[in-house]
Protein backbone atom coordinates (compact mmCIF):
# COMPACT_ATOMS: atom_id res chain seq x y z
CA UNK A 1 0.00 0.00 0.00
CA UNK A 2 1.29 3.51 -1.01
CA UNK A 3 0.68 6.76 1.01
CA UNK A 4 1.62 10.11 -0.48
CA UNK A 5 4.25 11.62 1.57
CA UNK A 6 1.33 14.97 2.52
CA UNK A 7 -0.26 12.62 4.91
CA UNK A 8 2.97 11.77 6.86
CA UNK A 9 2.87 12.99 10.19
CA UNK A 10 1.47 13.15 13.32
CA UNK A 11 -1.83 11.03 12.36
CA UNK A 12 0.00 8.89 9.86
CA UNK A 13 -1.50 5.48 11.22
CA UNK A 14 -4.97 7.25 11.23
CA UNK A 15 -4.13 8.09 7.46
CA UNK A 16 -2.75 4.81 6.95
CA UNK A 17 -5.66 2.71 8.48
CA UNK A 18 -8.30 5.36 6.56
CA UNK A 19 -6.39 4.22 3.19
CA UNK A 20 -6.63 0.48 4.24
CA UNK A 21 -10.36 0.73 4.60
CA UNK A 22 -11.10 2.63 2.09
CA UNK A 23 -9.04 0.89 -0.21
CA UNK A 24 -10.45 -2.48 1.10
CA UNK A 25 -13.94 -1.84 1.38
CA UNK A 26 -15.51 -3.01 -1.67
CA UNK A 27 -13.16 -3.14 -3.50
CA UNK A 28 -11.78 -6.47 -2.06
CA UNK A 29 -8.85 -7.05 -5.19
CA UNK A 30 -6.09 -8.47 -4.25
CA UNK A 31 -3.87 -5.34 -4.77
CA UNK A 32 -1.16 -3.61 -2.63
CA UNK A 33 0.84 -7.39 -2.21
CA UNK A 34 -2.22 -8.43 0.78
CA UNK A 35 -4.40 -11.05 0.32
CA UNK A 36 -8.13 -10.16 0.53
CA UNK A 37 -10.82 -12.65 0.91
CA UNK A 38 -14.45 -13.25 1.48
CA UNK A 39 -15.99 -15.92 3.07
CA UNK A 40 -19.20 -16.78 1.47
CA UNK A 41 -21.41 -16.84 4.43
CA UNK A 42 -24.70 -15.17 4.86
CA UNK A 43 -26.14 -14.01 2.21
CA UNK A 44 -30.33 -14.01 1.48
CA UNK A 45 -31.00 -17.15 -0.13
CA UNK A 46 -27.39 -18.86 0.41
CA UNK A 47 -28.00 -22.68 2.19
CA UNK A 48 -25.33 -23.16 4.91
CA UNK A 49 -24.65 -25.39 7.53
CA UNK A 50 -25.38 -24.20 11.47
CA UNK A 51 -25.46 -25.83 15.17
CA UNK A 52 -28.50 -26.11 16.82
CA UNK A 53 -27.67 -24.19 20.09
CA UNK A 54 -31.82 -24.04 21.94
CA UNK A 55 -35.01 -25.39 21.07
CA UNK A 56 -38.50 -24.60 21.78
CA UNK A 57 -41.89 -24.79 21.13
CA UNK A 58 -41.32 -21.32 18.92
CA UNK A 59 -38.90 -23.09 16.88
CA UNK A 60 -34.70 -23.42 17.07
CA UNK A 61 -32.03 -21.34 17.53
CA UNK A 62 -28.93 -22.17 15.54
CA UNK A 63 -24.94 -20.60 15.31
CA UNK A 64 -23.19 -20.51 11.73
CA UNK A 65 -19.91 -18.91 13.45
CA UNK A 66 -21.07 -15.44 14.74
CA UNK A 67 -23.95 -15.55 13.32
CA UNK A 68 -27.17 -16.23 14.91
CA UNK A 69 -30.16 -17.90 12.97
CA UNK A 70 -33.80 -18.37 14.01
CA UNK A 71 -35.66 -21.02 12.25
CA UNK A 72 -39.58 -20.91 13.35
CA UNK A 73 -41.61 -23.74 13.57
CA UNK A 74 -43.57 -22.63 10.76
CA UNK A 75 -40.63 -23.25 8.55
CA UNK A 76 -39.35 -26.70 9.35
CA UNK A 77 -41.16 -29.10 8.05
CA UNK A 78 -44.77 -29.67 8.88
CA UNK A 79 -44.12 -33.75 9.63
CA UNK A 80 -42.25 -32.68 12.78
CA UNK A 81 -43.85 -31.96 16.04
CA UNK A 82 -41.67 -30.60 18.82
CA UNK A 83 -41.47 -32.39 21.75
CA UNK A 84 -40.79 -30.80 25.36
CA UNK A 85 -38.90 -32.53 28.17
CA UNK A 86 -35.28 -32.53 29.39
CA UNK A 87 -33.94 -31.96 26.20
CA UNK A 88 -36.81 -30.64 24.04
CA UNK A 89 -36.66 -31.68 20.21
CA UNK A 90 -38.53 -31.65 16.84
CA UNK A 91 -39.26 -35.24 15.85
CA UNK A 92 -40.59 -36.86 12.66
CA UNK A 93 -43.61 -39.43 13.75
CA UNK A 94 -41.71 -41.95 13.25
CA UNK A 95 -38.93 -41.14 15.23
CA UNK A 96 -36.27 -41.14 12.76
CA UNK A 97 -35.27 -37.55 12.41
CA UNK A 98 -34.44 -35.49 15.48
CA UNK A 99 -33.57 -31.77 15.83
CA UNK A 100 -32.19 -31.26 19.56
CA UNK A 101 -29.38 -28.73 20.72
CA UNK A 102 -26.11 -29.50 18.96
CA UNK A 103 -27.91 -31.42 15.91
CA UNK A 104 -26.41 -29.88 12.71
CA UNK A 105 -28.73 -28.82 10.44
CA UNK A 106 -28.19 -27.25 6.70
CA UNK A 107 -30.60 -24.49 6.47
CA UNK A 108 -31.43 -21.86 3.93
CA UNK A 109 -31.42 -18.22 4.88
CA UNK A 110 -34.54 -16.61 4.18
CA UNK A 111 -33.92 -12.63 5.57
CA UNK A 112 -32.05 -10.71 8.11
CA UNK A 113 -31.95 -8.06 10.72
CA UNK A 114 -29.26 -5.41 10.42
CA UNK A 115 -28.55 -3.45 13.94
CA UNK A 116 -27.22 -0.29 13.11
CA UNK A 117 -26.50 0.98 16.75
CA UNK A 118 -24.25 -2.28 16.92
CA UNK A 119 -22.61 -1.11 13.64
CA UNK A 120 -22.06 2.74 15.06
CA UNK A 121 -20.26 0.96 18.36
CA UNK A 122 -17.86 -0.47 17.28
CA UNK A 123 -15.21 1.16 18.24
CA UNK A 124 -11.30 1.01 16.09
CA UNK A 125 -9.24 1.40 18.51
CA UNK A 126 -10.54 -0.94 21.30
CA UNK A 127 -10.49 -3.83 17.90
CA UNK A 128 -7.30 -2.88 16.98
CA UNK A 129 -6.07 -3.36 20.44
CA UNK A 130 -6.66 -7.45 19.51
CA UNK A 131 -4.54 -7.05 16.38
CA UNK A 132 -7.96 -7.23 14.51
CA UNK A 133 -9.40 -4.50 12.18
CA UNK A 134 -12.49 -4.91 12.46
CA UNK A 135 -14.42 -2.24 10.10
CA UNK A 136 -18.61 -2.27 8.72
CA UNK A 137 -19.95 -1.18 5.63
CA UNK A 138 -23.40 -0.93 5.83
CA UNK A 139 -23.34 -4.75 5.82
CA UNK A 140 -19.95 -5.39 5.57
CA UNK A 141 -17.75 -6.73 8.39
CA UNK A 142 -13.90 -6.38 7.64
CA UNK A 143 -11.36 -8.21 9.34
CA UNK A 144 -7.59 -7.83 9.41
CA UNK A 145 -5.69 -10.35 10.71
CA UNK A 146 -1.80 -8.94 10.63
CA UNK A 147 0.75 -11.38 9.50
CA UNK A 148 2.37 -10.48 12.77
CA UNK A 149 0.18 -10.56 15.57
CA UNK A 150 1.62 -7.34 17.36
CA UNK A 151 -1.09 -5.97 19.69
CA UNK A 152 0.64 -2.41 19.97
CA UNK A 153 -0.90 0.35 18.03
CA UNK A 154 2.13 2.08 17.31
CA UNK A 155 3.89 -0.29 15.64
CA UNK A 156 0.67 -1.35 13.35
CA UNK A 157 1.58 1.83 10.93
CA UNK A 158 5.19 -0.05 10.29
CA UNK A 159 2.96 -3.39 9.56
CA UNK A 160 0.46 -2.26 7.55
CA UNK A 161 2.89 -2.06 4.34
CA UNK A 162 4.03 -5.40 4.92
CA UNK A 163 2.84 -8.34 3.82
CA UNK A 164 -0.55 -8.98 5.64
CA UNK A 165 -3.10 -11.16 5.64
CA UNK A 166 -6.79 -9.89 5.00
CA UNK A 167 -9.55 -11.89 5.72
CA UNK A 168 -13.31 -10.21 5.21
CA UNK A 169 -16.01 -12.10 6.43
CA UNK A 170 -18.95 -11.28 4.79
CA UNK A 171 -22.02 -10.74 7.96
CA UNK A 172 -25.09 -9.74 6.29
CA UNK A 173 -26.07 -8.71 9.81
CA UNK A 174 -25.60 -11.32 13.26
CA UNK A 175 -28.65 -12.09 12.78
CA UNK A 176 -30.78 -14.05 10.22
CA UNK A 177 -34.27 -15.97 10.07
CA UNK A 178 -34.00 -19.61 7.96
CA UNK A 179 -35.98 -22.69 7.31
CA UNK A 180 -35.56 -26.38 7.06
CA UNK A 181 -38.82 -26.85 4.64
CA UNK A 182 -37.59 -27.10 1.13
CA UNK A 183 -36.16 -30.62 -0.40
CA UNK A 184 -32.14 -31.71 0.88
CA UNK A 185 -32.55 -29.38 3.93
CA UNK A 186 -32.92 -30.45 7.45
CA UNK A 187 -31.04 -32.84 9.84
CA UNK A 188 -27.15 -33.42 8.76
CA UNK A 189 -25.91 -35.14 12.18
CA UNK A 190 -27.16 -35.91 15.42
CA UNK A 191 -24.90 -34.50 18.78
CA UNK A 192 -22.32 -36.97 19.50
CA UNK A 193 -22.91 -38.97 16.33
CA UNK A 194 -19.25 -37.91 15.30
CA UNK A 195 -17.15 -38.58 18.39
CA UNK B 1 -39.50 -5.09 -12.27
CA UNK B 2 -38.12 -2.38 -10.18
CA UNK B 3 -34.90 -1.19 -10.54
CA UNK B 4 -33.41 -1.98 -6.95
CA UNK B 5 -33.78 -5.99 -6.86
CA UNK B 6 -33.63 -7.56 -3.74
CA UNK B 7 -30.31 -9.62 -2.96
CA UNK B 8 -31.34 -13.34 -3.36
CA UNK B 9 -28.13 -15.87 -3.85
CA UNK B 10 -29.72 -18.02 -5.24
CA UNK B 11 -30.44 -16.04 -7.92
CA UNK B 12 -26.66 -14.92 -7.72
CA UNK B 13 -28.39 -11.60 -6.86
CA UNK B 14 -25.70 -10.70 -4.36
CA UNK B 15 -24.11 -6.94 -4.56
CA UNK B 16 -21.56 -5.87 -7.39
CA UNK B 17 -18.34 -5.79 -4.82
CA UNK B 18 -19.43 -9.49 -3.99
CA UNK B 19 -19.82 -10.67 -6.87
CA UNK B 20 -16.79 -10.04 -8.23
CA UNK B 21 -15.02 -10.24 -4.88
CA UNK B 22 -12.78 -13.77 -4.27
CA UNK B 23 -14.79 -15.98 -1.66
CA UNK B 24 -13.08 -18.53 0.28
CA UNK B 25 -14.68 -21.71 1.23
CA UNK B 26 -14.58 -22.81 4.95
CA UNK B 27 -11.58 -25.06 4.49
CA UNK B 28 -9.70 -22.44 3.54
CA UNK B 29 -10.84 -20.03 6.39
CA UNK B 30 -10.08 -22.53 8.35
CA UNK B 31 -6.44 -22.55 7.90
CA UNK B 32 -6.20 -19.05 7.84
CA UNK B 33 -7.71 -18.74 10.82
CA UNK B 34 -5.80 -21.26 12.42
CA UNK B 35 -2.51 -20.31 11.02
CA UNK B 36 -3.54 -16.77 12.58
CA UNK B 37 -4.13 -18.87 16.27
CA UNK B 38 -0.81 -20.15 15.94
CA UNK B 39 0.87 -16.85 15.91
CA UNK B 40 -1.62 -16.22 18.38
CA UNK B 41 -0.32 -18.71 20.77
CA UNK B 42 3.10 -17.89 20.15
CA UNK B 43 3.13 -14.99 20.93
CA UNK B 44 1.13 -14.75 23.97
CA UNK B 45 0.78 -16.99 27.11
CA UNK B 46 -3.20 -16.69 26.46
CA UNK B 47 -4.10 -16.89 23.09
CA UNK B 48 -7.88 -17.31 24.23
CA UNK B 49 -7.46 -13.73 25.85
CA UNK B 50 -6.91 -11.93 22.65
CA UNK B 51 -9.29 -13.46 20.39
CA UNK B 52 -12.60 -11.75 19.89
CA UNK B 53 -15.19 -13.50 20.12
CA UNK B 54 -16.16 -13.30 16.39
CA UNK B 55 -12.77 -15.09 15.76
CA UNK B 56 -13.28 -17.94 17.87
CA UNK B 57 -17.20 -18.36 16.81
CA UNK B 58 -15.49 -18.09 13.11
CA UNK B 59 -12.71 -20.52 13.57
CA UNK B 60 -15.12 -23.43 15.73
CA UNK B 61 -17.76 -22.91 12.58
CA UNK B 62 -15.33 -23.59 9.98
CA UNK B 63 -13.38 -26.12 11.43
CA UNK B 64 -16.35 -27.92 12.00
CA UNK B 65 -18.01 -27.66 8.94
CA UNK B 66 -15.09 -27.77 6.77
CA UNK B 67 -15.42 -30.87 4.39
CA UNK B 68 -11.42 -31.41 4.01
CA UNK B 69 -8.61 -30.41 6.16
CA UNK B 70 -5.52 -31.40 4.47
CA UNK B 71 -3.92 -28.21 2.61
CA UNK B 72 -2.92 -29.91 -0.44
CA UNK B 73 -6.95 -31.12 -0.97
CA UNK B 74 -8.19 -28.54 0.17
CA UNK B 75 -6.14 -26.94 -2.65
CA UNK B 76 -7.00 -29.55 -5.22
CA UNK B 77 -11.09 -28.89 -4.51
CA UNK B 78 -10.53 -25.26 -5.72
CA UNK B 79 -8.66 -26.25 -8.90
CA UNK B 80 -11.61 -28.68 -9.60
CA UNK B 81 -14.06 -26.47 -9.40
CA UNK B 82 -12.46 -23.18 -10.80
CA UNK B 83 -12.58 -25.26 -14.22
CA UNK B 84 -16.29 -25.38 -14.31
CA UNK B 85 -16.90 -21.12 -14.96
CA UNK B 86 -18.37 -21.13 -11.37
CA UNK B 87 -19.41 -17.54 -9.95
CA UNK B 88 -16.60 -17.27 -6.86
CA UNK B 89 -19.68 -17.65 -4.55
CA UNK B 90 -20.97 -20.98 -6.08
CA UNK B 91 -17.77 -22.14 -6.04
CA UNK B 92 -18.03 -21.35 -2.72
CA UNK B 93 -21.08 -22.90 -1.90
CA UNK B 94 -20.62 -26.41 -3.55
CA UNK B 95 -17.10 -27.04 -2.10
CA UNK B 96 -18.84 -25.91 1.23
CA UNK B 97 -22.13 -28.21 1.29
CA UNK B 98 -20.34 -31.30 -1.30
CA UNK B 99 -23.44 -32.19 -2.77
CA UNK B 100 -23.69 -35.88 -3.91
CA UNK B 101 -26.29 -35.74 -6.26
CA UNK B 102 -26.81 -33.35 -9.39
CA UNK B 103 -30.22 -32.94 -8.00
CA UNK B 104 -28.78 -32.31 -4.59
CA UNK B 105 -26.24 -29.66 -6.04
CA UNK B 106 -28.76 -27.37 -8.22
CA UNK B 107 -31.05 -28.00 -5.12
CA UNK B 108 -28.40 -25.86 -3.06
CA UNK B 109 -26.90 -23.38 -6.55
CA UNK B 110 -30.20 -23.02 -8.50
CA UNK B 111 -27.86 -20.48 -10.16
CA UNK B 112 -25.76 -23.20 -12.12
CA UNK B 113 -28.53 -23.87 -14.26
CA UNK B 114 -30.28 -20.29 -14.95
CA UNK B 115 -29.08 -18.18 -17.63
CA UNK B 116 -28.04 -20.50 -20.51
CA UNK B 117 -24.89 -20.70 -18.64
CA UNK B 118 -22.96 -24.17 -19.86
CA UNK B 119 -24.04 -26.37 -17.07
CA UNK B 120 -25.52 -29.87 -18.48
CA UNK B 121 -26.28 -32.40 -16.26
CA UNK B 122 -23.16 -34.05 -17.20
CA UNK B 123 -21.01 -31.22 -16.14
CA UNK B 124 -22.21 -31.21 -13.25
CA UNK B 125 -22.16 -35.02 -12.44
CA UNK B 126 -18.20 -34.64 -13.50
CA UNK B 127 -17.63 -32.14 -11.41
CA UNK B 128 -19.07 -33.77 -8.27
CA UNK B 129 -17.55 -37.42 -8.81
CA UNK B 130 -14.27 -34.98 -9.07
CA UNK B 131 -14.77 -33.28 -5.53
CA UNK B 132 -15.63 -36.71 -4.02
CA UNK B 133 -12.45 -37.88 -5.00
CA UNK B 134 -10.50 -35.94 -3.41
CA UNK B 135 -12.17 -36.66 -0.34
CA UNK B 136 -11.92 -40.92 -1.10
CA UNK B 137 -7.91 -39.88 -0.84
CA UNK B 138 -7.83 -37.10 1.32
Amino acid sequence: MQLHPRHFGRDLRDKLVAKLMKDVEGTCSGRHGFIVAITGIESVGEILEAVVTMVNKMGFFAEAGPVQIFVSNHLIPDDMEFQSGDIPNYTTSDGSVKIQKDSEVRLKIIGTRVDATEIAQTSLAQLLSRAVLLSYSLFTLILVILSTASRSDNQLCSLIPIRQQILIIRLLSQFCIGTIKDDFLGVISDPGATS
Amino acid sequence: MSGEEEENAAELKIPDEFLKAKCLMNCEVALILEHKYEQLQQMADDPMNQMSQVFEKSLQYVKRFSRYKNPDAVRQVREILSRYQLAEFELCVLGNLCPETVEEAIAMVPSIKTRGRAHDDEAIEKMLNDLSLIKKFE
